[in-house]
């Protein structure tokens, strides 16, 4: 004890980032998948249920993913994540106020949101940033922070957007599938997809991971770290606002809308792995889907118990992997 | 008896002194608060000594409150325990609770810890809701008696004084070398002998009780009223800032970083600018944002830049 | 005795020699705290910021009148101060602040704090105190039940369980083989009124073939919805708080469901809720509730004197209110009405009132008219009698997108 008083060893974590799936889960995947197809098929309550189900976590997907975004590019886990959506959304609201269209109030505010978090990583978080709980506890000051000042601004009053995708809704047998829904399940993978592309194919997605793995090492090549990690809160922030822009149709505006989101959030990034973005989706979707059908099926499980039961789906994934579905094994070196 | 020593025992009595004579001053309204600060005292305590000297991170304090809490409000509703009893029943429940969180917490560290710990933050409560019949649900469950401003004034500063006694005997010993060894280095602390399983769920079960107690004496604040509302999410949040202004790993900022907490609410509430509702949020967030970026050691890290400043004669070792 | 001892008798002579002075000069006129010659201070505690914080435009309509009323003359020349605070609706913060409300600021009365678990947390000290606790704003029946025990406390609109006696009655006369489904808050909120609706079935009991609950954090309610159809449910009863009512809504639509009859509770039948279901594509023609108060927006009523008075009020003194009002938000109208019975009770409470004389005043009214009630409803009150309003009338939705409510039938009186 004395020793390590002494010399300070400090562990050193080896990450990897890149496919972290491994054949068990693959496997328990396409397990559940067949179940799903082969339940929808016998029962149409089922089937409506898991429509439902994929809808609802498409919405936690989508927040899923800008926490592991953050996470990739600092090891932080952003309390704040939330009301920086919901701040966003408000800006789009503001600008719908001031006669732009919807779309092109969506657009402009994902440019506002880059631009707000990277402000946020260099004013705030770069300062302290190698103090884990410093951090932790400016993002919860942050948290209040954006909610007295939305409140201020905006009143606590529901107020509300027109819809992105319209009410339409289609049905296949008695199953209904409304547009919005599907619209929201599409812009999700499409995030997911364009950030693969942009770290496996662009020159700055290999800068980015290259900073937040080896900052030491990436400096020494000539990356600029920490553009890298401003870059990386201000794409976060892009994916939140995606998400509350998503949300809103679901819950409407009030400066709460995205709290109990970004509750069930946390659960499906951890459970599919904090540095996996193709994990935060799934684990987002797994967990709408199994929380409907345990709504459904299990009586015992009442809507008192649906945050516990996501909870508690997360504590047992992270006993048996304790990284989440697709995390990589950190591997501790003295 | 050392320097250091001496200058503790001077500065403890100076602030038994100052709490002994306090509710002569104050009138029964901020006696509450006082006792609203002695309450913080005690759950920011028992946070430090989980995450600051065992390096374990918990954003699920409330919860442990909660269930202290509770255990005040169910014994004295529904068997008229006396309010006293009820608060060592508190310690040791809460304690049970912290040794079996402690168990599957092993298997975690970090950031999931810390998601773990949040879990149960936010899951705690709900259960309140789920069992209504006996635990009374949104509408809460009522103690038998109520106490006075004073009595809990005494209570909560007696509890303060005895708990602080507690945690710092059992981190002056044996205990606290092996919770620091702990967070320094958990490889190097087994590699020496430290069983790490039993020291790290101790600690749990400390930090726990210790949160219990304040859990009690919070709900006992509350005019005997345990409700889940009062335990949200924002209550565990709050103790963790607590601790980081106190500043992690000492004793020494923790009265700081409970009057931080127990008071900026009040203050803030009164600023004028942006009207009082919304002041309040904006003004804790200001502050406490500052505050970190200020003093990301703490209160205590900024006593100990000051101690190691020139011509200040400094004695290394223990806190 | 020494002559410490001495010193100390002699000082004592004069404090009990000061004590009985003082208290004889002020014994015939001793006021309440909270009262003077030219004002009287009152407070509540509300949730201006939290999950809770859309029901702020409550207080700050009870502050327009007041505002009004101090412009007039005030009562009995005293101008009603108003101190209202934020309790985001923990009550953890209900029990500090109020009693700050008594011990700090003194107030004469707690006038229309907000929620029934930050009410249930103070209503003991409050008792205790003998502070009045008037006109709260929450629909649980508590209140009105308990008022041996708790003689200071006292609500004001019509409560949960009676409403939804209503529509239980509704449905056993109106829909007497329908099947019922009824989606409700997981909480006392929900389960009270789910409790009255089964009251006002009687016999029809039976016909309710399914109940699910939500949790307040849930986003959204398709779970249950789905549930409720697959149980053949062809009514749907929604006790809900805004949110989830407007999505419970929407989602029924969404998944094909056309209930016979809809029911929403009163809470979230605010017009704005309405519009934004239907703008979001629910189907809300037939959808029924109850109203108690006058419509701001209904042109049948634009001519009762509640809906003028209530106009020029907020436009003169809540000009940031009005936008609200003019869309229908009975948050406002709401506060006003609570508002004007505390004035009256207040004028009928003496030249100079006491707690006492005031609590005397408010648990007497006699068919009092309350100009932002809707016209019919009486206000009785006595000593066992702790419900204010006891009578609602029922609406419906007419007019899909850009409709409105339309109060159909006859007053129903005496829901308890």
């Amino acid at each position: 004890m004395e020793i390590a008083r002494r010399i300070r060893i400090r562990e050193r974590r080896t990450r990897n980032i890149g496919g972290g799936v491994s054949v068990p889960v693959v496997l328990f995947l396409v397990a559940a998948a067949i179940f799903l197809v082969v339940g929808s098929l016998v029962s149409p309550i089922f089937a409506q249920q898991t429509v439902a189900g994929l809808a609802q976590g498409a919405i936690f997907a989508s927040l899923a993913l800008s926490l592991v975004l953050i996470y990739r590019a600092t090891e932080v886990i952003n309390f704040a994540q939330g009301e920086m959506a919901m701040a966003t959304t408000y800006f789009a609201y503001q600008l719908t106020l001031w006669h732009l269209s919807y779309w092109a109030a969506f657009f402009l505010t994902l440019l506002m949101a880059f631009v707000f978090g990277a402000v946020v990583q260099v004013a705030l978080i770069r300062p302290v940033q190698h103090s884990v709980i410093a951090v932790v506890i400016i993002t919860v000051g942050l948290f209040v922070l954006i909610d007295g000042l939305v409140t201020w601004k905006w009143g606590a009053d529901l107020k509300f957007m027109p819809a992105p995708f319209g009410n339409q809704v289609y049905h296949v047998g008695s199953v209904a599938f409304s547009r919005q829904d599907l619209g929201t399940l599409l812009v999700t993978i499409l995030s997911v997809l364009l950030l693969w592309v942009l770290f496996k194919f662009t020159k700055l997605g290999l800068a980015m991971r290259a900073a937040a793995l080896r900052p030491a090492s990436a400096a020494l090549v000539g990356v600029r770290v920490n553009r890298m990690l401003a870059i990386g809160w201000g794409l976060a922030a892009v994916l939140g606002a995606v998400a509350g822009l998503m949300t809103e149709p679901t819950v409407f505006l009030q400066p709460t809308m995205m709290q109990a989101v970004l509750l069930y959030a946390f659960a499906a990034a951890v459970l599919g792995g904090l540095e996996s973005p193709a994990g935060a989706v799934i684990g987002g979707l797994a967990l709408g889907v199994f929380l409907n059908l345990i709504g459904q099926y299990v009586g015992f499980a009442t809507s008192e118990l649906r945050l516990p039961i996501a909870f508690a789906v997360l504590l047992v994934v992270l006993l048996v992997k304790p990284h989440g579905l697709f995390g990589r094994k950190q591997v501790r070196r003295v | 008896m050392s320097r250091r020593l001496i200058v503790a025992i001077v500065v403890l009595l100076v602030a038994a002194a100052v709490v002994v004579l306090l509710p002569f001053q104050l009138d029964g309204y901020h006696e509450g608060l006082a006792a609203k600060v002695a309450i913080f005292f005690i759950a920011v305590l028992g946070l430090n000594i989980l995450t600051g000297y065992t390096g374990q991170i918990s954003i699920g304090h409330g919860a442990f409150m909660a269930i202290g809490g509770y255990t005040t409000a169910v014994m004295s509703h529904y068997h008229h325990t006396n309010l006293l009893l009820t608060l060592p029943l508190a310690f040791v429940i809460a304690f049970g609770f912290g040794v079996i969180v402690g168990i599957p917490a092993l298997r975690f560290s970090g950031v999931y810890l810390a998601l773990a710990t949040f879990a149960l933050a936010v899951s705690v409560p709900q259960f309140a809701l789920k069992f209504s019949k006996f635990l009374g649900g949104s509408n809460g469950i009522q103690t038998f008696t109520t106490p006075t401003h004073l009595w809990l004034y005494v209570v909560s500063w007696s509890c303060a004084g005895i708990l602080f006694l507690v945690a710092w005997l059992v981190l002056r010993g044996r205990t606290g070398r092996a919770f620091r060894s702990i967070r320094d280095s958990e490889i190097a602390a087994a590699a020496s002998g430290v069983t790490l399983p039993i020291y790290k769920t101790l600690a749990f079960g400390i930090s726990a009780a210790f949160a219990g107690v304040a859990g009690s004496l919070f709900v006992l604040a509350t005019n005997g009223f345990a409700q889940p509302n009062e335990f949200g999410v924002f209550l565990s949040l709050e103790l963790l800032v607590g601790a980081a202004v106190a500043g992690l790993g000492s004793l020494w900022g923790v009265l700081i970083g409970a009057i931080f907490i127990a008071l900026l609410p009040t203050v803030s509430a009164d600023v004028p600018l942006i009207g009082s509702a919304h002041g309040q949020d904006v003004v804790f967030g200001l502050i406490v944002i500052g505050v970190m970026l200020v003093l990301p050691t703490g209160f205590a890290g900024l006593l100990h830049r000051l101690r190691s400043l020139p011509g200040i004669r400094t004695a290394e070792g223990e806190d | 005795m020494g002559m410490k001892g001495r010193m100390l008798a002699a000082f004592a002579g004069v404090l009990v020699v000061a004590a009985v002075a003082t208290t004889a000069a002020f014994g015939a006129h001793r006021a309440d705290p909270g009262v003077t010659s030219t004002s009287i201070t009152i407070g509540g505690t509300f949730p201006l910021t939290g999950p809770a914080s859309l029901y702020k435009t409550i207080p700050a309509a009870e502050k327009a009148y007041f505002d009004y009323v101090n412009d007039h003359g005030g009562v009995n020349g005293r101008k009603i101060n108003f101190d209202i605070l934020d309790d985001a609706y923990n009550p953890a913060q209900t029990v500090p602040l109020t009693q700050q409300l008594v011990e700090q600021t003194k107030v004469f009365a707690v006038f229309g704090s907000l929620g029934t678990a930050p009410n249930l947390s103070t209503w003991g000290y409050l008792n205790q105190n003998k502070v009045p606790q008037v006109l709260i704003a929450t629909g649980d029946s508590y209140w009105g039940f308990s008022y041996k025990k708790y003689p200071w406390t006292i609500g004001w609109q019509p409560d949960y369980p009676g409403e939804g006696k209503i529509y239980g009655k509704y449905l056993a006369s109106n829909m007497p083989s329908a099947k019922i489904g009824v989606l409700y808050q997981n909480d006392a909120f929900g389960k009270n009124y789910y409790a009255g609706l089964r009251v006002g079935l009687g016999a029809k009991k039976g016909n309710v073939v399914s109940a699910q609950s939500y949790d307040p954090t849930q986003t959204n309610v398709t779970q249950q919805i789905l549930a409720l159809k697959a149980a053949g449910a062809d009514v749907l009863v929604i006790f809900a708080i805004p949110t989830q009512a407007i999505t419970a809504l929407v989602t029924a639509t969404k998944v094909g469901w056309t209930p016979s009859a809809t029911i929403v509770g009163n809470v979230s039948a605010n017009r704005l809720f309405l519009l934004a279901a239907a703008a979001n594509g629910a189907n809300v023609n037939g959808v029924i509730s109850t109203a108690y108060t006058v419509s701001s927006t209904d042109p049948s009523q634009a001519n009762l004197a509640g809906v003028k008075l209530a106009s020029s009020i907020i436009g003169q003194y809540a000009p940031s209110l009005v936008p609200s009002l003019k869309q229908g938000d009975g948050n406002v109208i709401y506060g006003l009405g609570a508002a004007w019975t505390f004035v009256y009770a207040l004028q009928h409470a003496g030249k100079n009132p006491t707690r006492a004389s005031f609590m005397a005043a408010l648990k007497s009214m006699h068919n009092v008219v309350d100009p932002f009630n809707y016209p019919g409803i009486k206000m009785n009150t006595s000593r066992t009698d702790n419900f204010p309003i006891e009578q609602d009338i029922l609406m419906k939705w007419a007019g899909g997108a850009s409709g409105d409510w339309q109060t159909f039938g006859k007053l129903y009186n005496g829901v308890r």
